[in-house]
């Protein structure tokens, strides 16, 4: 009777295995099965290199698109980045109780608001304040990057933190013991120590950027032109398949999905340094 | 030669302009929004208007893009120097229509046809459609259907007699334009009034998305803002206009500007003119 049971909870787990598992493989199938015969039918070099994306006059050029992600994702890391790390510093060294009790919930509310209040916020608030001091319609890069700093912040303080606890306190007190002062303990020592365990929280960020859709939608201008200065607008790859995927037929089409595979690659290429360093964090 | 030296007489007037505007020159450039490549609205807006010739749109690139009308309408409010274009029947009183070559926005205008920038809106079912779709298409067509449409501020097309209501039951899926769905909201809001067993679901999901799923039988009727494509009808689909629709041009509430020509309009939309003193002063 138990061996029978067994033997039934046995196939049950390896069926939500097989799921996500399933679902991951046909996401694959369907975007490269659609995308590739697009990509071929346009031209690999003028679908990646192409600067035109004109798609009812048949020029697909996504460059501006893969420019523009990849900028915007940087500036989110230059904002959220440094942010994150301090805020997880303080909140697992020298946080006192009282705050932390309202932190670490504050945090995690952050992570849990859905992308489009993000882009309202963006719209209402980012918008007009970037309006107010460099002119313009207020929507682009910059403002983007800001909105995604924020959006990424709950990710690496969450990763950072508890990357930074997972170091031995002998580390901390050690460094004190040879005269060091407190910050420049944790700074020069618990930091480094912890140094694996943060950069995957920030590659976690660089992949929430990366993807983040619909609120980047919302305050970035979506040209399809290369920036040219830090107020510029531009369109990311995300925005690009939501924004024309209502309206698009035939090969536009195919041609917004072939963009969604370029974008699969993107995250591919992330989640496979993502594991090299944790591989690497588990060695040590 | 000539166009060289139009060029740089152009850009002399430019720089002159710049000049003598000073610092608060950059302050009323003009802030263009557009729809996205595809948009039903986007593509009537620019052909109507001299934006595309040839099915070039020469849309200037700079254009900032939003793929809804209520995204237009928050950029337009927020900012004083943006200018975009949106359905008639979806202004609203926080931003101001312009009137185009001495014509007011109106439905009665664009019925009289002085008012030039309208566009059909069309309802798209496959040969082998529903009971109770048919029976809602011919109620959209009748005298109580078309009646709503003109209630909303849109055109009537038609004048077909009344409606009696059949009594069937049943669910319509209706999928498609963001443009069409309010109306369609409304008619089928009537229509459950007068077959009380009806369930009616209307997903917005973009003109091409709805007609796609029409096609494939997702949906019993598609709507779009556009013309569908010959690719579309031989795979089995019948179109019918249901209404027509004015595109609205819009700018911020203080802004001076409360009528223009379509020549100006299409040169803010081209990059010819990218400042408001441009357009004052002219």
């Amino acid at each position: 009777m138990n061996k029978c049971k067994e033997k039934l909870m046995h196939g049950i787990f390896l069926v939500c295995a097989c799921i996500s598992a399933a679902a991951v493989a046909m996401i694959c199938f369907f975007l490269f099965a659609n995308g590739l015969p697009a990509i071929r039918e346009i031209g690999t070099a003028d679908f990646i290199f192409g600067q035109t994306w004109k798609p009812l006059e048949n020029k697909f050029g996504i460059f501006p698109m893969i420019i523009g992600s990849i900028y915007v994702t940087a500036g989110a890391i230059i904002i959220g980045v440094p942010t994150g790390i301090f805020c997880a510093v303080f909140m697992a060294k020298f946080c006192p109780e009282k705050i932390y009790r309202i932190m670490k919930p504050a945090v995690e509310l952050m992570a849990g608001i859905p992308s489009i209040v993000y882009g309202y916020f963006g719209l209402m608030a980012i918008v007009p304040a970037m309006q107010n001091i460099f002119g313009g319609s207020g929507k682009g890069m910059l403002t983007a990057s800001v909105l995604l700093g924020i959006m990424i912040l709950p990710t690496v303080i969450g990763v950072s933190e508890s990357a930074i606890r997972a170091v031995s306190d002998s580390y901390y007190e050690g460094s004190l013991a040879l005269g060091a002062t407190s910050e420049r303990s944790m700074f020069f020592v618990v930091l480094p120590a912890a140094k694996n365990g943060i950069m995957a929280g920030i590659i976690l960020g660089i992949g929430r950027a990366i993807g983040e859709t619909m609120a980047v939608v919302m305050v970035c201008g979506n040209q399809s032109i290369l920036p040219d200065k830090l107020t510029s607008g531009i369109r990311t790859l995300t925005a690009n398949i939501v924004l024309e995927m209502g309206y698009a037929a035939d090969l536009h089409r195919d041609a917004l999905i072939a963009t969604a595979g370029v974008l699969f690659v993107f995250i591919l290429i992330i989640n496979t340094l993502f594991s090299i360093l944790k591989n690497r964090s588990s060695d040590q | 030669m000539k166009t060289k030296r139009a060029i740089s007489v152009y850009a002399a007037m430019i720089i002159t302009a710049g000049t003598l505007a000073g610092c608060s020159g950059a302050d009323s450039a003009i802030t263009v929004i557009s729809r996205e490549d595809g948009s039903g609205t986007r593509d009537a807006f620019t052909e109507l208007v001299g934006i595309s010739d040839d099915d070039t749109d020469n849309t200037v690139e700079t254009a900032e893009i939003s793929n809804s009308t209520a995204v237009v309408i928050q950029s337009v409010i927020g900012n004083e120097n943006a200018i975009g274009y949106i359905s008639l029947g979806s202004l609203c009183d926080e931003v101001k229509a312009l009137g185009i070559d001495g014509a007011a926005a109106t439905a009665e205008n664009i019925n009289n046809g002085a008012y030039k920038v309208s566009r059909p809106f069309i309802i798209a079912v496959r040969e082998d459609i529903s009971e109770p779709a048919s029976d809602f298409t011919e109620f959209i067509m009748s005298s109580d259907g078309q009646a709503i449409i003109e209630e909303k501020g849109y055109i009537s097309v038609s004048d077909k007699g009344t409606y009696t209501p059949s009594g069937s039951g049943g669910t319509i899926v209706i999928a498609g334009s963001t443009s069409v769905a309010p109306v369609m909201e409304s008619l089928a809001d009537k229509y459950k009034e007068l077959n009380s067993g009806v369930t009616i679901e209307i997903q917005q999901t973009g003109s091409s998305a709805g007609i796609t799923s029409t096609i494939e039988g997702a949906c019993d009727i598609g709507m779009a803002s556009r013309e569908i494509k010959d690719s579309e009808i031989k795979q089995g689909l019948i179109s019918t206009v249901i209404a027509m629709d004015g595109i609205a041009v819009i700018v911020n509430k203080e802004n001076d500007i409360s009528s223009m020509t379509s020549e100006q309009i299409k040169s803010i939309y081209t990059g010819e003119i990218v400042d408001w003193s441009e357009v004052l002063y002219e």
